[in-house]
């Protein structure tokens, strides 16, 4: 664990924070020193008492999972659509199936997003979370624990939209969306602009979050801190922490272009030229402006990320389940001087700055995890044209994190993999800067294909030194049953 | 006759019958039958006489033991013969008991002088018969033995110690040649003081002793106290015998003896005797089996080969099962030769002898997807052989997991494995402890995962979003619309033009003919009529006199003016063709109806011979019947003339332009054809309406079998003539009111009815005038009607309206799917692209025109290359059109 306190960091960020930053400014990029550097010297580590009564009060209560401390918790995400609009569970059948295969494999738990527009879909305050309920029982009968996102984002791909009366609200204020510069809309998540606005019956986005949230918890408190361990909280579009800036990417694909700033609703603009109003005119110098506007940009985002974060750490304070909001994964240009694609997104991390501290301190100051997609990446299977690099990335980020004590998840970008991806992942997790959780994304008939499964289940294994735990099939120590052994059937080792 | 323990599906037959068998040692009945009335000595001297019919000897059963003691290993062993694409190969000891029932007789003969005696002692099994005897003395008390007088004993004797003798029995020489008796003859003097004579009876053989109920036999001489009970000849049992025996024993436990003198008042007289008892010989018998498996790299089957040296005509009674379940099916062929199938569990194969006939073998070509083949062998003596109680069976070695196919996804099939799991998972905690076993059930745990898996990807796979694959269709699409009997132009839309209550007013026709013009603006092209002809019901489905047109719905000339209304609109009009069966006239000499009148006076050579009912002479259904009314035997070419006559007579007279045939499943589809091919019609329709598939209550989802039957009857017709597509009604009936919208696709992500399969010749419907109407016996979902036409109208086949749904509140909601489908110009062999089939939502694009969903569920088309605009929508439907 890599978990400092509170004042630990505020300690530690006030002595250090400034020298560090010029460090990075000046070297980081050139030759990475400035992780080396860090790797190196005895950063006090320390954790936070949170976590650690978190820790002890789980470990006295299934003793099992104590046992897996060496290892990483692996959970499965559950298909997006899991829950239809009209609360119903779709394949069901197979989802109880994988839940067994899953559970016999020595799996954790399962991921689960929760979606905004099917559990608040009618009208605001009015929440229906009989599907979710009743999925989140047969999970707990499953054995397995649950990871839940809170998804405040609309799914194309899957046809799951924002609340109704959400769209029913932008049709009369489009800004509440996100516009880019030729004023197209992106109308998959709400712009950071009305987080304190009251755009919403009154209430800002921040209080109809909070009020999801809070009947979220209300509902779902019998399974808190038992079968549910964690919660990730949605940032913004497909769940993460970014600008919409390649909103039209293709799914599990990483946009290859620089993407588009997304600051041109009317909140957003508003703020812009009242930020800008208050730092004087910074128009004359065409440098310094573009340093003002990302800084602003970058601070929005940021800012978003803390009102969001405070929220949900407030809200699921007095539970042992585990807050966590995902990054994005951001490779494209990276190795080029700019970073636009990142910048574009909303993280001013260039080749003179390290954007990415300034989110693990926020995170940090929330007691929150960091979810990271992409840690199957491979650099050798990225086109060279863009100058993509996902594992310098990765380790720029986790590195940001470490100086912060904010603990890293990890999570795939692709579903169906291939031996070297998986080797990926698994050496991104195991180690010594190792990550306990990982949450692998998602089960589905490409998951369960012939091509990926064998291999996921030697993934498994091999993550398990202790192959399948026994123990953890359920103890039963009534007479012995016979067993059958099936036909003869080889599995597809690596 | 006892059975034989065999496996529990083979309880039901093993017990049928009991087959008189001879051994190869036959005897002739008579020379052991001196009479057939037999006196009980047992039954307490009483002289209750009954008859028994004679027996030969038979054999009772046989035992079988096999146990596999060779195994898999063996293979290295394979003689040159058997080369290395064998797969598997297990050698069976076959160890037969086989049991022989036999007698043995006891005879005492008093000469004239009535102090010569003579004891006849005689067997009628083979073997190397010894009596082992002895004999009491009048004076001893006691049971023990002693050894007879000298001048008793026959001069082949042997003593054994002081207390027997043992005599050798011998072939007699007096019976003929096709039944052998060994036997022995003692004389002895009634001077002697011999009071008994007791004996055992030794097959040097096999060492077995034949003794009777434990007891030696005995035969007393003179008058016995009561005290001994193992007399012979008398009421009294036998005494003990003392010596040690084999586990084979006789069986004796009925005797019967006959008292030749039945007049007989003096003491000797009384003492002459025959009995028989009857015994039972076991002897072993060792055999083998070897079977092996080849795998036939071309085709990918396997060929079992059995061999065994079983000198006898061997059946092999077998099955295969598809899973691990051991569950006997019927293989699908090819079979070998001198197979025939048994009640439908099993196939029997008699085994071919080898040359030189040393054994016989056989080989059993399997498909790929045989799991295991089981079998148990029976015998020509009604013997069967298994293994160690149970069938035999042969796994057949997959070689590798990938192998298998992975869409099984039936719920009998998840339900097993959750039950496995179940007990596999306490199983395998209580086994935790025992590290030894951790391998064991680590690999039984990944097998169960796989298993999972594979079923979770195939439901997953089942239920994609996006099918990429688009429905191909067989039939040619030609540029130019070609009419064919069975499909008309290709996009007829159909209506049903009546209900179950149509005939009430008795004017139905012209009623009917009034609104004519707003069927036409409706846009249906075809409309179909009730059955126009005289009937005993008034509904018109018990036709009796063909050529009377005169019905509850009207006469023959309201019939015609409407049938020229309809016409002038456009719409095409099919006649309701009765011909499965015909109400008769007259009754035949034992009072039933089966002779016919009318124009069509056929007699009962009409009607079908096998059912009862009606006592027809014609040949068996070459269908189902129908048990109401006479069916009619199609296979008879007058039938066959008269119909086709009949049918073009109504062409021309009332001017059908088609016909929908009634009850079609009670006749071959061939008549069909012939039919439709004398007639002509424009466009025809027949009702093959049998159950869906259900499995527990809950209907399958697969529904491949019922609309394989449809098709089936459609291909029998030469496809002359389309169906209605039941399947699809029963599937939309579980999607809709069960809320399962993903029973819409089938395994391969097309329309799981016939629509899926052979649109154009699948006639789409929801309801008719009896799944519906007043008389309701399959219903559809209520009230979700318009889900079932947002469906059929919009997608290929035949659609349907029924005449109820038309003039109710749905009529302008049809109307507007009706001229959505005419105006995308979708046709019975549209291409359907399903896009969503989940729990809540069914939804599907047509020829790229027309998008459609049906489910509470939500459902937006993807704006591509072409925008939708939503078209049609009502109660949990919607319906966009391309623009």
């Amino acid at each position: 664990m890599f978990l400092t306190t509170q004042r630990g960091f505020c300690q530690s960020g006030s002595n250090n924070n400034k020298p560090m930053m010029i460090i990075c400014a000046t070297e980081n990029k050139l030759h990475m020193g400035f992780s080396q550097m860090l790797k190196s010297s005895n950063f006090p580590v320390k954790v936070s008492s949170r976590y650690q009564s978190a820790a002890s009060t789980k470990a006295s209560r299934d003793p099992t999972i104590s046992d897996h401390k060496e290892g990483v918790k692996l959970y499965v995400g559950l298909p997006l659509n899991s829950v239809s609009e009209c609360h119903a569970i779709n394949h069901s059948r197979a989802i109880a199936a994988g839940l067994r295969a899953l559970k016999l494999l020595g799996v954790e738990g399962v991921e689960l997003p929760i979606w905004w527009g099917v559990s608040e879909r009618e009208a605001m305050g009015k929440y229906e979370w009989s599907g979710y309920l009743a999925l989140v029982d047969m999970i707990q009968k499953s054995g397995l624990k649950l990871h839940v996102s809170l998804c405040f984002h609309a799914c194309k791909e899957e046809s799951i939209h924002l609340p109704k009366w959400v769209s029913e609200i932008g049709e009369s204020k489009p800004d509440i969306f996100f516009a880019d510069r030729s004023g197209t809309r992106y109308k998959d998540c709400l712009s950071f602009g009305v987080d304190n606005l009251p755009v919403f019956d009154g209430k800002t986005a921040i209080q109809v979050y909070q009020g999801f949230i809070e009947s979220f918890k209300t509902f779902f408190s019998p399974f808190m801190g038992s079968t549910i361990t964690g919660v990730t909280i949605g940032l913004g579009p497909d769940g993460e922490l970014r600008y919409p800036s390649c909103h039209d990417r293709i799914k599990n694909s990483v946009d290859h272009g620089a993407g588009e700033f997304q600051c041109y609703d009317e909140n957003m603009m508003s703020s812009l030229k009242e930020n800008a109003e208050n730092v004087g005119n910074p128009l004359g110098d065409f440098t310094a402006y573009g340093d003002f506007f990302l800084s602003w940009y970058s601070t929005q985002l940021v800012s978003h990320a803390d009102r969001m974060l405070s929220l949900a750490s407030s809200s699921f304070n007095d539970t042992t389940v585990k807050v966590t909001g995902k990054l994005p994964l951001v490779p494209s240009w990276y190795r080029s001087r700019s970073h636009p694609a990142e910048v574009t997104a909303g993280f001013y991390n260039t080749i003179y700055r390290n954007g990415y501290e300034e989110i693990a301190k926020i995170f940090c100051k929330n007691s929150c995890g960091m979810i990271l997609p992409g840690v199957d990446m491979l650099d050798e299977q990225q086109p060279n044209e863009v100058f993509s690099s996902p594992e310098l990335l990765l380790a720029d980020i986790r590195d940001a994190c470490r100086n912060h004590g904010v603990e890293v998840c990890g999570q795939n970008l692709n579903v169906a993999s291939t031996i070297k991806n998986f080797e990926q992942i698994k050496q991104n997790l195991v180690g010594e800067n190792g990550i306990e959780l990982f949450l692998y994304q998602r089960m589905g008939s490409d998951f369960f294909s012939p091509e990926n499964f064998p291999l996921f289940t030697a993934f498994v294994r091999s993550l398990n030194q202790v192959e399948v735990d026994l123990d953890d099939l359920g103890v039963n120590d009534g007479e012995s049953v016979l067993l059958v052994p099936g036909k003869i059937r080889k599995l597809q080792a690596v | 006759m006892a059975t034989v323990p065999l496996g529990t599906h083979l309880h039901h037959y093993c017990r049928l019958e009991i087959l008189k068998f001879n051994t190869d040692f036959k005897k002739s009945t008579h020379s052991l039958c001196y009479t057939n009335i037999r006196t009980s000595m047992l039954n307490n001297g009483a002289k209750s006489c009954h008859f028994r019919p004679s027996y030969d000897s038979r054999v009772l059963n046989t035992t079988v033991r096999a146990s596999a003691n060779i195994s898999r290993s063996d293979t290295a062993l394979l003689d040159a013969s058997i080369s290395d694409d064998v797969i598997f190969r297990e050698i069976f000891p076959l160890q037969r008991i086989h049991k022989v029932e036999g007698k043995i007789t006891i005879r005492l003969d008093c000469s004239n002088n009535e102090e010569n005696w003579q004891l006849t002692v005689g067997c009628n099994l083979p073997g190397k018969w010894v009596l082992h005897w002895g004999v009491n003395y009048v004076n001893d008390i006691g049971s023990e033995w002693d050894q007879p007088p000298v001048d008793m004993r026959p001069s082949d004797s042997i003593t054994i110690k002081d207390y027997a003798i043992e005599t050798p029995l011998k072939k007699s020489s007096t019976k003929d040649e096709a039944d052998t008796l060994y036997e022995v003859k003692i004389a002895f003097n009634t001077k002697s003081s011999i009071a008994a004579i007791n004996f055992v009876l030794k097959d040097e053989e096999t060492e077995s002793w034949y003794q009777y109920r434990g007891r030696d036999f005995k035969v007393p001489l003179v008058n016995f106290s009561d005290e001994n009970d193992n007399a012979v000849g008398n009421k009294q049992e036998f005494a003990v015998w003392p010596g040690q025996f084999s586990s084979m024993m006789i069986q004796s436990e009925d005797t019967y003896s006959e008292d030749e003198n039945k007049n007989g008042n003096s003491k000797e007289s009384e003492k002459s005797f025959y009995e028989e008892h009857p015994i039972v010989q076991e002897t072993v018998v060792e055999n083998s089996m070897d079977v092996y498996i080849k795998k036939c790299s071309k085709t990918s089957n396997y060929l079992v080969n059995i061999e065994t040296d079983i000198p006898d005509d061997v059946i092999v009674h077998w099955g295969i099962s598809k899973d691990d379940s051991k569950k006997w099916e019927i293989p699908s062929g090819p079979y070998p030769a001198n197979t025939y199938l048994f009640k439908n569990k099993a196939l029997r194969t008699q085994l071919q002898h080898k040359e030189g006939g040393n054994g016989c073998y056989g080989l059993f070509p399997l498909d790929e997807e045989t799991a295991g083949f089981l079998f148990v062998l029976k015998l020509k003596d009604n013997t069967w052989i298994n293994y160690m109680g149970s069938d035999f069976y042969i796994p057949i070695p997959k070689e590798s997991e990938q192998d298998r196919e992975v869409d099984e996804e039936d719920t009998a099939y998840t339900n097993e494995i959750i039950n496995e799991i179940r007990h596999l998972v306490s199983g395998i905690s209580s086994e935790a402890n025992r590290k030894t076993k951790s391998k064991e059930a680590q690999e039984t745990i990944l097998q169960e995962i796989e298993k999972l898996a594979a079923e979770a990807y195939a439901i997953f796979r089942s239920s994609v979003q996006t099918s990429p694959e688009i429905t191909e269709e067989v039939v040619d699409v030609e540029s130019t619309v070609k009419i064919s009997s069975a499909t008309g132009s290709g996009f007829e839309i159909l209506f049903q033009g009546f209900n179950w209550e149509s005939n009430k007013s008795g004017k139905w026709y012209v009623e009917l003919e009034e609104k004519v013009a707003e069927l036409a603006s409706l846009g249906f092209t075809v409309v179909w009529l009730p059955p126009p002809t005289e009937s005993i019901s008034p509904e018109g489905y018990m036709p009796r006199d063909l050529y009377n047109l005169n019905s509850r719905y009207g006469n023959a000339d309201e019939l015609k003016s409407l049938v020229k209304k309809f016409h002038k609109v456009g719409i095409r009009v099919l006649g309701d063709a009765v011909i499965n069966h015909r109400c008769a006239h007259y009754q035949n000499q034992n009072g039933i109806w089966n002779i016919f009148g009318g124009l069509l006076n056929w007699d009962d050579r009409a009607v079908v011979g096998d059912d009862p009912h009606f006592q027809g002479r014609g040949n068996k259904s070459s269908g189902d019947n129908f048990h109401a009314a006479p069916n009619i035997d199609h296979s008879q070419e007058f039938v066959r003339k008269d119909l086709s006559e009949w049918l073009c007579w109504l062409r021309k007279e009332i001017g059908y332009d088609g016909w929908r045939l009634d009850f079609v499943r009670g006749f071959w589809g061939g008549y069909v054809k012939e039919y439709m091919e004398a007639s002509e019609p424009y466009f025809s329709v027949g009702e093959y309406w049998d159950s869906l598939s259900y499995t527990y209550g809950e209907m399958d989802h697969n529904q491949d079998a019922h609309r394989q039957r449809i098709i089936d009857w459609i291909n029998d017709a030469n496809g002359t003539a389309g169906a209605f597509d039941v399947t699809t009604k029963g599937i939309l009936h579980s999607a809709i009111e069960r809320c399962e919208y993903w029973r819409l696709s089938d395994s391969k992500g097309k329309p799981p009815g016939v629509v899926g399969w052979w649109p154009s010749r699948a006639v789409t419907f929801i309801e008719n005038h009896d799944t519906g109407s007043t008389q309701g016996h399959w219903r559809f979902p209520g009230g979700k009607e318009m889900q079932g036409y947002a469906y059929i109208l919009t997608h290929p086949g035949t659609p349907t309206v029924f005449y109820d749904h038309i003039f109710s509140r749905y009529k302008s909601e049809i109307s507007a799917l009706i001229s959505l489908r005419k105006r995308n110009k979708i046709q019975c062999r549209s291409t359907v692209r399903i896009n969503k089939a989940e729990r809540d939502v069914y939804a599907a694009i047509i020829d790229e025109k027309v998008a459609m969903k049906i489910g509470p569920g939500h459902y937006e088309p993807q704006s591509g290359s072409q925008k939708w605009s939503l078209a049609v929508q009502g109660n949990d439907y919607k319906v966009w059109e391309a623009s």
